[in-house]
């Protein structure tokens, strides 16, 4: 560790760098480089590699494969693909525009103004991220289905004769909009957190009301931060199978991710169309990639300076009453509403509804589902394993991503743009596909790798670099460079400077970033479903047993669990972050 | 191979004789193996049928052996195929069992099997197998069944499911494509009941599911009213008092005999050994039709399933020439016959 980091100080500190030194900066990034082949690049190739011919290059041997573009052309002649490819495009941009709106506005409302109990409002919104996105389409069922769903039978007693309908785009669309608002949430308030609130008081000593200010400095300041949560959401839902899986099929919506899963499960799988499948939605992930680096590129998005700030709260008056209602209907839809189904069916022996009275018939509800859950051995296990990934996927996925991020953005390194590029491509992978790739690529290595909780970690590492990355990102890119500067000229080193300096001012976003590689760790069903073995059993796959099974009630019991101990989890990590947060504004 | 099976069988028509109580022992293999199974301790069991349904047939298991701990990993039926043929091909075939539901993914992997036939092999259907090293460990049932607080009048045959009184998205169907259980049941549709059958059936409009399970969700929650399902994926609900009557057409109730095996690199072979050996005894199979909802493929059932009378329901297996060579063209025909995209 200590030989790369002289070597970074070397290259940032002076032009003139000794021989030592520049050799140093070289193996640094060449061991960056490396790490990332390994996990990026080495699986990828084995996926296109698939996609070019009919055979698994594990079972047929490297030699014998057939190379041809066959599945491109299948799938690309195939009027489906087009069909779920249009749906996918309708689906996750409208689906973004909501998001972004939601989040953004919620951001603002408990980083920036002084409504009522904004703290408890900011930690319930998240509770839906901590939800499977099966678990979330299966929640909107029980509560938008048009014929049972619980807001029609509400309606239906109240005499209206208004029926909602989720099974249709705008019902995807509006589920996946509030489901990934919490997402761009992240993003933005960590940015606004991290704002310098001096220039919001010049708009305002210059006369500009609050909302001129917000649209005028505000939201321009934090833009790197809402460009990058739209991006990221938006090619996270083009990823996403749990969802439109649950709402899409009683009416025949496609999306890829659907389609996709449909290949691999078909009697014979049909894994070298779903790889194809796959690089054809990398390939539109990459264009809005390179569509997001043109648009950041030459801009100076620095908030952190030298000065001590501490974030502060616009006073709204009475509108802080219109802000509490806002966030109080936005954790009804987001939180209360899909929790309470969950709860609901978690404790209600069948989800049979003959009308809005029996919802409320006590002999129909039992904790038979919550007991025969946790009479499973396979609950403890899989919760203990869980666990154990996700902790180990944060830490060594949490350093590497400051690691990457710190190369990419605060220093100037030759090979930074490559760094940058290969961290990013996972997040076009869906993850059912990316699973049998990493199976593929790793099942092979010398060594006892696969069947340990180890290769888990390794992919979810690998897989969710790239959100990692743009989290912790955003934060290092709001530091001024006067900062590092004034520690350097003190005399200190490169790594005394980021443990000093750096580390504790992007302590928000290392923990957000951390915490939330945890939570997608734990959610992760793609690429465990490959890589489990009989003792790394972990929690999404067991809840995809209870789902495939038809148990919705021991789903749902199940989910609850699993929210429950991330909420908990999460908890700590908050409570952590808020002691680094302050420690950093001291120091500064 | 054929001498073997002999004296199996032989042993096996002694064993019989002498299980005259259902407490009496039965077999389940030699003193020897019983106690290389014991020694060995574990075993590791892949399947593609629900994970819930084979933790109780390990309980079940259990209560005979306690001493041997089965190591469970479930998947989807294609998904587990694909790890079965990867891990083989590294060398890494951790499974010691494996249980799969489609026959037609199994065969070109018979070779990774090794020789194995249960003591009561002579009593199985011939039938039902595909290759004497791969048995029917479970074989599941097609039924039809309904919501009882929305169907006042409820359908009695496989024709009745055309009639358009149960049109309009009442009806639920699995889709062609999920795989060997629901191609079992729509050959049997197309063979059995008519060329035209598909066809008057999916005038009705029915909803489309990926796989049972969810079907029978939706047939609880009343999404649906009524549904063709396998018996093992709606009767649980039943049991535990859902709205729901289950009845056997007489046309005639498809089944799906799975094909299990054990790899020539089982780690424990004399567990896995045993462990079949018990699944496909009576003691195993009358568990699996009482507690879990399957029929069997012995000659003889010990006992049938709630409302399955076999003097009015004959048990119909596919062929299994026509089950492989039918196939691709078949749900290409049925996806354009329900309108459903693939």
């Amino acid at each position: 560790m200590r030989d790369p980091a002289t070597q970074l100080q070397s290259a940032v500190l002076s032009p003139r760098t000794d021989r030592l030194r520049s050799l140093l900066a070289a193996a640094w990034v060449l061991s960056l480089l490396a790490l990332l082949a390994f996990l990026v690049v080495y699986p990828l190739l084995m996926l296109l590699l698939g996609a070019l011919t009919d055979t698994n290059p594990v079972v047929d041997g490297f030699g014998v494969f057939r190379l041809s573009i066959h599945n491109f052309t299948t799938v690309l002649t195939n009027a489906n693909v087009a069909e779920a490819l249009a749906n996918t495009l309708i689906i996750c941009g409208g689906g973004t525009v909501i998001a972004v709106a939601i989040g953004l506005t919620f951001s603002w409302i408990v980083v920036r103004t002084n409504t009522p109990c904004k703290r408890f409002v900011a930690a319930a919104s998240m509770l839906p991220l901590f939800a499977p996105p099966l678990v979330a389409g299966v929640a909107w069922v029980i509560l938008g289905s048009p014929k049972t769903g619980l807001i029609n039978t509400a309606f239906k007693w109240i005499g209206l004769d208004f029926r909602i309908d989720l099974y249709t785009l705008p019902g995807l669309i509006f589920v996946f909009g509030i489901y990934y608002a919490p997402y761009v949430y992240m993003f933005t308030s960590s940015a606004l957190r991290n704002m310098d609130p001096s220039l919001e008081e010049a708009s305002e000593v210059a006369g500009a009301n609050p909302i001129t200010t917000l649209f005028s400095v505000t939201f321009p300041l934090i833009m790197p931060a809402i460009i990058s949560g739209t991006l990221l959401s938006f090619v996270v839902m083009l990823g996403i199978y749990g969802i439109p899986a649950v709402l899409g099929a009683p009416s025949d919506i496609n999306v890829l991710t659907t389609y996709i899963f449909k290949l691999t499960n078909w009697s014979p799988p049909l894994y070298n169309t779903a790889a194809a499948v796959a690089i054809i939605l990398m390939v539109v992930t990459g264009a809005l990639v390179i569509a997001q680096q043109r648009v950041l590129s030459g801009r100076s998005f620095t908030t952190v300076a030298g000065k001590a700030f501490r974030p502060r709260s616009i006073d709204l008056g009475g509108w802080r009453w219109l802000t509490l209602a806002l966030a109080a209907l936005y954790l009804l839809v987001v939180v209360v509403l899909p929790t309470l189904a969950l709860i609901i069916a978690a404790f209600r022996k069948f989800l049979f509804f003959r009308d809005l009275a029996s919802v409320f018939d006590m002999r129909a509800y039992s904790l038979d589902h919550m007991r025969s859950i946790l009479d499973n051995p396979l609950t403890i296990n899989s919760i203990y394993n869980s666990v154990e990934v996700g902790i180990i996927t944060a830490l060594a996925g949490g350093a590497l991503a400051f690691a990457i991020g710190y190369t990419i953005h605060r220093t100037q390194l030759a090979g930074r743009r490559s760094i940058d590029l290969l961290s990013t491509l996972p997040v076009a992978v869906p993850g059912l596909v990316v699973g049998v790739a990493y199976l593929w690529a790793w099942i092979g290595l010398p060594g006892g790798l696969y069947g340990t909780l180890w290769i888990l970690a390794l992919a979810f590492v690998a897989r969710f670099m790239p959100d990692t990355v743009k989290t912790l990102s955003t934060s290092l890119m709001q530091i001024h460079r006067e900062l590092e500067e004034a520690s350097w000229i003190c005399g200190k080193g490169t790594l005394t400077t980021i443990r000093s300096v750096v580390l504790p001012l992007a302590s928000p976003g290392v923990i957000a970033a951390m915490t939330l590689l945890f939570v997608l760790a734990i959610r992760e069903l793609g690429s465990s479903l490959f890589l489990y073995t009989s003792n790394t059993m972990v929690m999404s796959v067991l809840l995809l047993d209870y789902y495939e099974g038809g148990n919705i009630g021991k789903t749902a019991a199940f989910s609850l669990l699993q929210m429950l101990l991330l909420g908990g989890l999460i908890g700590v990590a908050n409570w952590l972050s808020r002691g680094a947060s302050q420690i950093g504004t001291t120091r500064s | 191979m054929q001498n073997k099976l002999k004296t199996m069988a032989g042993a096996l028509g002694l064993a019989v004789v002498l299980a005259a109580g259902p407490a009496a022992a039965q077999n389940f293999g030699p003193p020897e193996l019983i106690e290389a199974a014991k020694k060995e301790g574990k075993l590791v069991y892949y399947t593609a049928n629900f994970a819930e349904v084979e933790q109780q047939v390990i309980k079940a298991f259990n209560k005979r052996f306690p001493e041997i701990k089965v190591e469970m990993v479930r998947a989807p039926g294609g998904q587990l195929i694909t790890r079965v043929k990867t891990e083989a091909a590294a060398g890494k075939l951790a499974a010691d069992v494996v249980d799969h539901s489609d026959r037609a993914l199994m065969l070109p992997l018979v070779d990774l099997f090794q020789d194995y036939a249960p003591p009561n092999a002579a009593d199985y259907r011939p039938d039902a197998m595909i290759s004497p090293k791969l048995w029917p460990r479970a074989t599941l049932v097609w039924s039809i069944a309904y919501n009882t607080e929305l169907v006042k009048n409820p359908p009695k045959t496989w024709m009745d499911l055309t009639k358009p009184e149960y049109g309009n998205k009442q009806i639920g169907q699995v889709f062609a494509a999920s795989g060997g259980t629901t191609w079992t049941r729509i050959m049997f549709e197309r063979q059995v009941l008519g060329e035209d059958y598909w066809k008057k059936q999916a005038a009705t409009n029915p909803v489309l599911y990926p796989s049972g399970a969810p079907t029978s969700d939706s047939l609880v929650r009343g999404e649906v009213s009524i549904a063709p399902l396998l018996y093992n994926a709606i009767y649980p609900k039943q049991k535990e008092g859902a709205p729901i009557k289950i009845f056997f057409a007489p046309e005639g109730a498809p089944v799906n005999p799975y094909a299990t095996g054990i790899p020539k690199t089982a780690a424990h072979p004399n567990a896995a050994k045993l462990f079949l050996n018990w699944c496909l005894s009576e003691e195993g199979q009358t568990f699996m039709i009482k507690e879990l909802g399957n029929l069997t493929s012995l000659k003889t059932a010990p006992v049938y399933p709630e409302g399955f009378d076999p003097k009015v329901v004959k048990v119909w297996l596919p062929n299994f020439d026509q089950y492989v060579k039918l196939h691709a063209q078949w749900v290409e025909e049925w996806n354009k016959t329900y309108n459903y995209r693939q």
